[in-house]
Formats: structure tokens, C-alpha cells, sequence
């Protein structure tokens, strides 16, 4: 699934880092899952606003998922504020996953 | 674009102090049943209708099996419901009530003495389901999406407080007898209702949830999970009637055959989750959970042999306390042990690295616990239950014996993994 944003470059290193976070039941990181919908940058304010989901809307493991999306981009951009906005529409579903993702998963 | 929710709490998962205890208290159950099962052995050459064996079966009814559904459904009822659990102060006080009764219960049978000790003890442990049927119900009411998955759980818990009230009913008939019968005529009915209305909708409902999550299959049917609610609920509501009038007796196999063709239908919903799946590597713990819904087939095979021997008034006993044997040590337990070590792990992770996030890599969650011994446990448990079998029928008492000292060390080793992952503490790769 591609990811909406405003800045192209930008959002090639910040998927780049989100590579690095886990589902950790299925094992798969998060951008090849299929849970990043947008990375929008606001340079006047210095704030990073990702608009992402989750596999099912109460996933145990949903906090952590999130905190540590939030954890990573703040490593990779300093002085940035990230905002984590959750959103569930659209609800996830397995053709969210990428290709790369499908492989993984043993397709 | 997407519709953001800008708060995150409303997503927020059950907090691990609300589960954890469930968790323990349900394993240390299983390690007591399984000691009592081997210093009982001889008692299964007899009579279903024994104070250890019904001490047997409620700790693994009860203590076992209840109390770690009760536990994993707190920390699940978000993911069913979609919603938020309505009050951890009702589901504490459904464990301390539970936790006090259910020992005070077993207590009794074990003396054989339904005095005061056993009316406490039921009454507490009522209370403890009403607890959690008020918290169930709010959190149902509050949540924005009424599906399958939450009307399974909540008639599930419907059935098993109906369970509960008809155990506790036996226990006064026992010293004042109230009822039309002796307590003894109406253990079917209340074990029924317990089983199937209780563990069989309960396991259905959730397992057609987690399973497809688990797999992540694209199978999705939700009409084939109604017809297979209203055929299980007709099975036993039509028991209960053919129960009360005895002239209807022999239509007691319409209820036979719909429960039948319920747990079919179910068998046919993992499989089809199974062959749909996207992800193909599956782990020892979804196996062993999925051959439980296989294992479902065996005691209602004994239950048509039950069925078919009571028209020929042939000896049953062996009969039934094998059925009975293999619902609570077979099929319930292997359902938890394969789920416990498929959320245990995901509460106790959640809980130490969560704060950790992306600061550092951090383990697995399947990492937590021994997975050799795990495979012990599980071979362990599988001989052990074949040999108990056998040895229920055969009336053979050693066969017996090293099947209960088999899962005694099923029950060692599921504790001490339990535990392994309770006091696992931070680790960094």
C-alpha cells in the first residue's frame, strides 16, 4: 500500500526508519504490514503528524505499537514533534500487506 | 485522506494487573488436580459419583479452566468486543471472589460435607460471575459494534451463571432436599449446561475470532457462525426440556444431533481459516489448539456410545468417566495450554518492554518461555491422557497411575513456564 505525503524525501527516511518496528506476534515490521497510511511533514511548526492503524482496533499489543512508532521517528528527527494519530477507517485487511510483507509471511 | 482519532486511549488494552492473577491461580489449579488425579486413581475403578472426583472435576471446571478464561476474556473482551473493559474494579472483585470460593467448594466435595462451607463457597463463586456478566454486559453496551464474537461470549456467561445457580441448588438439595429428585439425578443437567453452554459457545466464540486473527486467513463467516450459535443453544435448551419430561427422553438425540453438527461446523470454520491463511509458518501453539477443536469429536463419540448403552441399560460408568475425563483433562486443557502460551507472553511483554519501545531491540514475546519444554509438556500431556484413557476403560489401575504421573509433569512444566514468564524481567539484545 502506498504511503500519502507531502514530502516525498522525508517520508523515504522515515519509512526507512519505521522498517525497524515490529507487530511483535506476527514478526512483520509495520510499514510492510500495511499500518502506515500517512507521513505528513509541517516544517513551519516542526511536526511530523503519521496517521496509522492497527490490525484489529483493540490489539493487545496496540500501545506499544504506536509508542514505538513515535520512539523511532524521534530518533530519526530530532527536533521534530511527532504526533501518532490512530485511525481505523479504512479498517485494516490482509491486502494491505506488501509484497515484500506476503513473502515474509510465506506466500 | 483518513479520519484520525486524535485520542489513542480509546484503544487501550486491558491492563496485565486485572489478568495476571487469573493466570496463576488457574495454573497452581491444574497442578492440584493433577496431584489429587494421581492420588485418586483408584477411585476411578469405582464411581463417577465420588468425593475425590468431584473435587477433580470443579477444580478443573472451576479452578482451571473458568478461572483462566475469565482471566485471558478480561484481557481479550476489548479485541471481541471492540470496546473497552468497563471496570477493572469488577474484575478484581470477580478473582478475589472466585479465588476464595472455588477452594472452599473443592473443600467440601473432598469432605464430602454440602454444609455451610459449600453454600459459601457456591454463593461466592455466583457472585464472582455476576461480577463479571455485569462488567461483560457494560462493556457490550458501551462498545459501538454488536458482533457474533461478543453474543457468543455474553450467552456463554448467561449459561454459565445458570450453571452455577443449578450447582448451588444441588448443594441446599443436598441437606434440605427441596427438589423433586436427589441432587445425583440432576449432575447431568448441570454438567450439560456447564459444558456446552458455558466452555463449547465460549471456546466457539472466541476461537472464531482469534484464530482467523492469529492466522491472519482472509475467511470470513459470519452466517455460518449464527447457524452454528442457534444449532448449539437449540441443543441445549432442547436437552433441558427432553430432561424435565421424561416421556420425551428418546428425543434426546435431536439434541445430540444438532450439538453435533454445531461442533462439525465449527471444525469446518478453522479449517477453511487454516487453508485461507496468509501466514503460512504456524506455531506449536495455534497447532495444538487447532487439534483441540478436533479433539471436540472424541467425547461426543463417547457421549453417542452413553447415549446408545443407556437405551440397553448396559453398564456405563467407565463410559462416562471417560467422557468426562476427556472434556476437562482432554479437550479444555488442550486449549489452554496451547492459548496460554499464545497470550501469556504478548500480557507479561507488553508489560516489561513496553516503555522500552524502540529504544534498544528487545526479545520475542515467544522468547519468554522455554519452548523445549513447552514440546515436553506437550508430549507429556498426550501420552499421558492416551494412558488415563485406556486406563479408564481397561480398568487397568497402573495404567492409570502413569497417566496421571505424566500429567502431573505436564502440570509441572506448564507452571514452571508460567512462572518463567511472570518474573521475566527486562532483557536487551
Amino acid at each position: 500500500m502506498n504511503v500519502i505525503t507531502n514530502n516525498n524525501l522525508k517520508c523515504t527516511t522515515a519509512l526507512a526508519l519505521l522498517h525497524n518496528v515490529y507487530d511483535p506476534e506476527i514478526g512483520l515490521n509495520v510499514v510492510d504490514l500495511g499500518l502506515i497510511y500517512q507521513i505528513d511533514f509541517d516544517e513551519d511548526n516542526t511536526t511530523i503528524i503519521c496517521s496509522m492503524t492497527l490490525t484489529t482496533q483493540f490489539c493487545p499489543m496496540g500501545e506499544s505499537i504506536t509508542d514505538n512508532v513515535k520512539n523511532m521517528l524521534q530518533s530519526g528527527f530530532t527536533g521534530y514533534t511527532i504526533n501518532v494519530n490512530l485511525t481505523f477507517n479504512p479498517p485494516w485487511n490482509y491486502e494491505m500487506i506488501s509484497e515484500e510483507g506476503k513473502i515474509f509471511l510465506g506466500r | 485522506m483518513f479520519i484520525t482519532s486524535t485520542n489513542n486511549t480509546n484503544t487501550k488494552a486491558t491492563t496485565w494487573k486485572v489478568v495476571l492473577p487469573f493466570y496463576l491461580y488457574a495454573a497452581v489449579s491444574f497442578l492440584a488436580a493433577a496431584i489429587l488425579l494421581f492420588l485418586s486413581c483408584n477411585k476411578f475403578l469405582i464411581h463417577y459419583f465420588q468425593p475425590n472426583i468431584l473435587a477433580i472435576t470443579h477444580i478443573m471446571a472451576l479452578g482451571w479452566g473458568t478461572m483462566i478464561i475469565l482471566g485471558a476474556s478480561h484481557q481479550l473482551v476489548p479485541v471481541i468486543v471492540e470496546g473497552k473493559l468497563y471496570s477493572n474494579k469488577l474484575a478484581y472483585a470477580s478473582f478475589i471472589l472466585a479465588a476464595i470460593g472455588i477452594p472452599l467448594l473443592v473443600h467440601a466435595f473432598y469432605v464430602f460435607n454440602f454444609g455451610w462451607i459449600a453454600q459459601l463457597g457456591g454463593s461466592l463463586i455466583i457472585l464472582a460471575i455476576v461480577c463479571y456478566l455485569i462488567n461483560l454486559g457494560k462493556s457490550i453496551s458501551q462498545s459501538n459494534s454488536q458482533n457474533i464474537h461478543a453474543i457468543f461470549v455474553f450467552t456463554a456467561s448467561l449459561w454459565l451463571l445458570i450453571a452455577t445457580f443449578l450447582g448451588l441448588a444441588l448443594v441446599f438439595n443436598f441437606s434440605t432436599f427441596f427438589m423433586q429428585q436427589n441432587s445425583v439425578y440432576y449432575l447431568p443437567l448441570h454438567a450439560h449446561i456447564g459444558i456446552v453452554g458455558w466452555f463449547l459457545l465460549l471456546i466457539i466464540g472466541v476461537g472464531a475470532r482469534l484464530i482467523p486473527m492469529f492466522l491472519i486467513s482472509k475467511y470470513v463467516n459470519e452466517k455460518l457462525l449464527k447457524v452454528i450459535y442457534y444449532l448449539i443453544n437449540f441443543s441445549l435448551i432442547s436437552f433441558i426440556i427432553f430432561f424435565y419430561i421424561p416421556v420425551l427422553w428418546k428425543y434426546f438425540l435431536v439434541s445430540y444431533i444438532a450439538l453435533l453438527a454445531g461442533i462439525i461446523l465449527f471444525i469446518i470454520y478453522c479449517r477453511k481459516s487454516y487453508t485461507k491463511r496468509i501466514r503460512k509458518a504456524v506455531d506449536e501453539q495455534m497447532k495444538i489448539s487447532l487439534l483441540s477443536a478436533a479433539i471436540m469429536l472424541i467425547p461426543l463419540l463417547l457421549l453417542a456410545v452413553i447415549i446408545f448403552l443407556f437405551t440397553y441399560s448396559t453398564q456405563t460408568n467407565n463410559i462416562i468417566l471417560a467422557y468426562g475425563f476427556l472434556i476437562f483433562f482432554g479437550w479444555i486443557t488442550a486449549i489452554i495450554l496451547g492459548m496460554t502460551f499464545k497470550t501469556l507472553p504478548f500480557i507479561v511483554w507488553n508489560k516489561v518492554y513496553h516503555i522500552q519501545s524502540a529504544s534498544g531491540k528487545t526479545p520475542n514475546p515467544k522468547d519468554l518461555f522455554n519452548n523445549k519444554l513447552f514440546t515436553a509438556m506437550s508430549i507429556c500431556y498426550i501420552v499421558g491422557i492416551v494412558f488415563f484413557v485406556v486406563g479408564i476403560l481397561s480398568a487397568i489401575i497402573i495404567l492409570l497411575q502413569i497417566g496421571a504421573a505424566l500429567l502431573i509433569a505436564t502440570a509441572f512444566l506448564y507452571n514452571y513456564n508460567v512462572i518463567k514468564i511472570l518474573l521475566h524481567k527486562p532483557v536487551k539484545l
